[in-house]
């Protein structure tokens, strides 16, 4: 198992915002975490990050949590955040050899592996470019190249799509995909759910911070009951139209 | 209504005032500003005594009088207020008389002390009306100078300019009555000429755009200053690519290139391409450099060189403060302890540097007493070391 929450409660202050979250992550799953906003989705990965102290239960990533071994936890795990973070004073390349760094990568490695990314989201001759100085989806095309210059066991990507463009989601949904088929897994949180109904393998549906159902989406027809539908309606159907905005 | 919501901004700005005042005028501050207040004070005492009267005496005085006599203007308006203040435009007159009130008491200490410095220097060679006027005058150019500064917001006057102009006014108002009494009349019609044109530029409504985007610098500005001191959570950072320095940071290659050494990495491009920490630790070693080649004096250029490593010692440390709660150092697989090596390392060696300058320049003014300059590395290596320290200590406190 590369991810394992048991019974997570928590939040940011006494009051918990996520209640009782039990789920799993294989290897080579794409998982999609799906709920409205403040359903819960982004306080449940700030605490697989660590970012965030349960209330209560625990967090496994490759069988060790957070406090036993945190270089080693978070060494599994590769981030990508709703709104790109980047450091100012740093261009692409320097970027790229922080992370590196970070993970310990050597500088082979980084030669070869960051060309075909680079090449990916089409940003070769920018290399020597301050990404604050990117659009938007651009500077979200640096947090891809990151994280996935690292090949961790383990992607999280906060709301994949904002901000890039129709190229930009392709690539990145082959990237995904191509990771998967190396064993690699991905937790994907979005409320975009036409788009995540095209690849991801599983779903957990988060509604007003407890999880409400979890399986692929034939697994979820057959639990409502509604055999052709998609996923917008099932989740309408789980919620019962519940936006809790 | 306008009046109460001043007043509840201006007491939301003493309050930081105060908050950071609290840091500025630590007890080691005040020991040194004391030192500082008594050596300038024998100093002037001295030279009083010794120099005979001269034209550069007057030139110097007027520039530096020139120099203070610039109140802020601090209107404390939000960037919101540009959507929501302009209904009620016409209203806003006790807001902004709020403003100049307040602005203009923020301001008055360095004229004065300054005027009481110069004072003593003006007295080598000059009469009692002439100081009467001079005195007067700098009073009627310290409220012009912030009537210029009030109107020119609400123009399209460029900032420098105007800055500029009454920089030039002001030196040559003072100036003009130290060479004449007489020529009080006429900066009396520079002063008038002064107004006269920047209020025929004054916009008929108020632009909001321009005081919200002038009150923010101001306010940056303050923040900038208070930087030099202590840590400022509302300081806007940015950044600047400096080509020519690029030569000066490390680029890791094989044992090197790992999560020991990748903060060090990181910490040297934040401290080139940082918009104005370097020029802010070249300006105070400017500054002080100046100061104590002006005043030759064996004790001033001690206190001033271990000062000066003190506030860029405290400055160095921003790099660390802002690059320990972003982010990333949260989430990659570092352990905090080699952010904090990587610290030490990287501030022992800028410090170093910059220790072996104030050396220098100390062996330049005093090569007699070159053995007293030695200390100045080992105090920058122990101020760095214990506040560091406390800085982690603080990190620490936080993160539980």
């Amino acid at each position: 198992m590369v991810l394992e929450l048991k019974h997570l409660t928590g939040g940011y202050s006494k009051e918990p915002v996520i209640k009782d979250i039990s789920l799993n992550i294989k290897e080579g799953e794409i998982v999609g975490l799906i709920g409205l906003n403040g359903a819960g989705k982004s306080t449940t990965i700030k605490h697989i990050l660590g970012l965030l102290r349960p209330h209560s239960g625990t967090i496994e990533v490759r069988g060790k949590t957070l406090k036993e071994d945190v270089e080693e936890y978070r060494r599994h795990l590769g981030y990508i955040p709703e709104s790109p973070i980047l450091y100012e004073e740093l261009t692409l390349k320097e970027h790229i050899e922080m992370t590196a760094m970070a993970y310990g990568l050597t500088t082979e490695e980084v030669e070869k592996r960051k060309g075909p990314l680079l090449k990916r989201f089409r940003l070769e001759d920018k290399e020597d470019t301050f990404p604050s100085h990117f659009s938007k989806g651009m500077k979200q095309k640096v947090m891809l190249i990151c994280a996935f210059i690292v090949e961790p066991d383990l992607y999280i990507i906060d709301e994949p799509f904002l901000g890039l463009d129709p190229l930009g989601i392709e690539s990145l949904i082959e990237l995904m995909i191509s990771e998967r088929d190396k064993k690699r897994s991905i937790l994907m949180s979005t409320h975009i759910l036409s788009t995540a109904e095209r690849y991801c393998d599983r779903y957990i549906i988060i509604d007003q911070g407890e999880k409400i159902a979890d399986g692929s989406l034939d697994d979820l027809r057959e639990k409502t009951g509604l055999l052709n539908a998609t996923l917008d309606e099932i989740y309408i159907e789980l919620t019962g139209g519940n936006v809790d905005e | 209504m306008s009046k109460s919501l001043f007043e509840s901004r201006m007491t939301e700005d003493v309050k930081i005032r105060s908050y950071y005042g609290k840091f500025i005028f630590n007890s080691h501050f005040l020991v040194f500003l004391m030192i500082a207040a008594g050596v300038l004070l024998y100093t002037l005492l001295s030279l009083r005594e010794s120099l005979n009267p001269s034209i550069y005496i007057d030139v110097l005085s007027a520039i530096i009088l020139a120099v203070v006599l610039n109140p802020k203007y601090r209107t404390l308006l939000k960037e919101a207020d540009m959507l929501f203040l302009p209904p009620y435009e016409k209203h806003m007159d006790n807001y902004f008389k709020g403003a100049k009130i307040y602005s203009l008491s923020l301001g008055i200490t360095l004229p004065v002390v300054t005027s009481l410095a110069i004072l003593i220097m003006l007295t080598i060679g000059h009469d009692v009306l002439t100081l009467s006027l001079f005195f007067i005058m700098a009073i009627i150019l310290y409220f012009n100078t912030f009537s210029i500064k009030t109107l020119a917001v609400n123009t399209n006057l460029n900032r420098l300019a105007v800055t500029l102009s009454y920089l030039f006014i002001d030196f040559t108002s003072l100036f003009l009555i130290l060479i004449h009494p007489a020529f009080f009349i006429l900066a009396v019609i520079l002063v008038i000429l002064s107004q006269i044109f920047v209020r025929r530029h004054v916009f008929e409504n108020i632009s909001w755009m321009n005081y919200t985007s002038y009150e923010k610098d101001q306010q940056q500005s303050y923040y900038q200053t208070v930087s030099m001191f202590t840590n400022v959570k509302s300081i806007d950072k940015s950044f600047k690519r400096r080509r020519v320095l690029d030569f000066l940071l490390p680029v890791y290659k094989g044992e090197k290139f790992d999560k020991k050494h990748m903060y060090e990495y990181l910490f040297y491009r934040s401290f080139i391409r940082d918009h104005d920490l370097p020029m802010i630790v070249l300006r105070i070693m400017i500054l002080f450099f100046i100061i104590m080649f002006w005043i030759s004096n064996l004790y001033v250029s001690l206190i001033f060189s271990l000062f000066g490593i003190y506030i860029i010692v405290l400055q160095m440390s921003q790099i660390y403060t802002a690059q320990a709660y972003l982010l990333w150092p949260k989430v990659w697989p570092v352990k905090r302890s080699y952010i904090q090596d990587s610290y030490i390392r990287y501030s022992h060696k800028v410090v170093f540097i910059i220790t072996l300058i104030f050396l220098f320049i100390f062996i330049i003014i005093h090569p007699a007493q070159f053995y007293l300059s030695l200390i100045f590395p080992i105090w920058g290596y122990l101020l760095n070391r214990v506040y560091s320290k406390s800085i982690y200590k603080k990190e620490e406190e936080l993160s539980d």
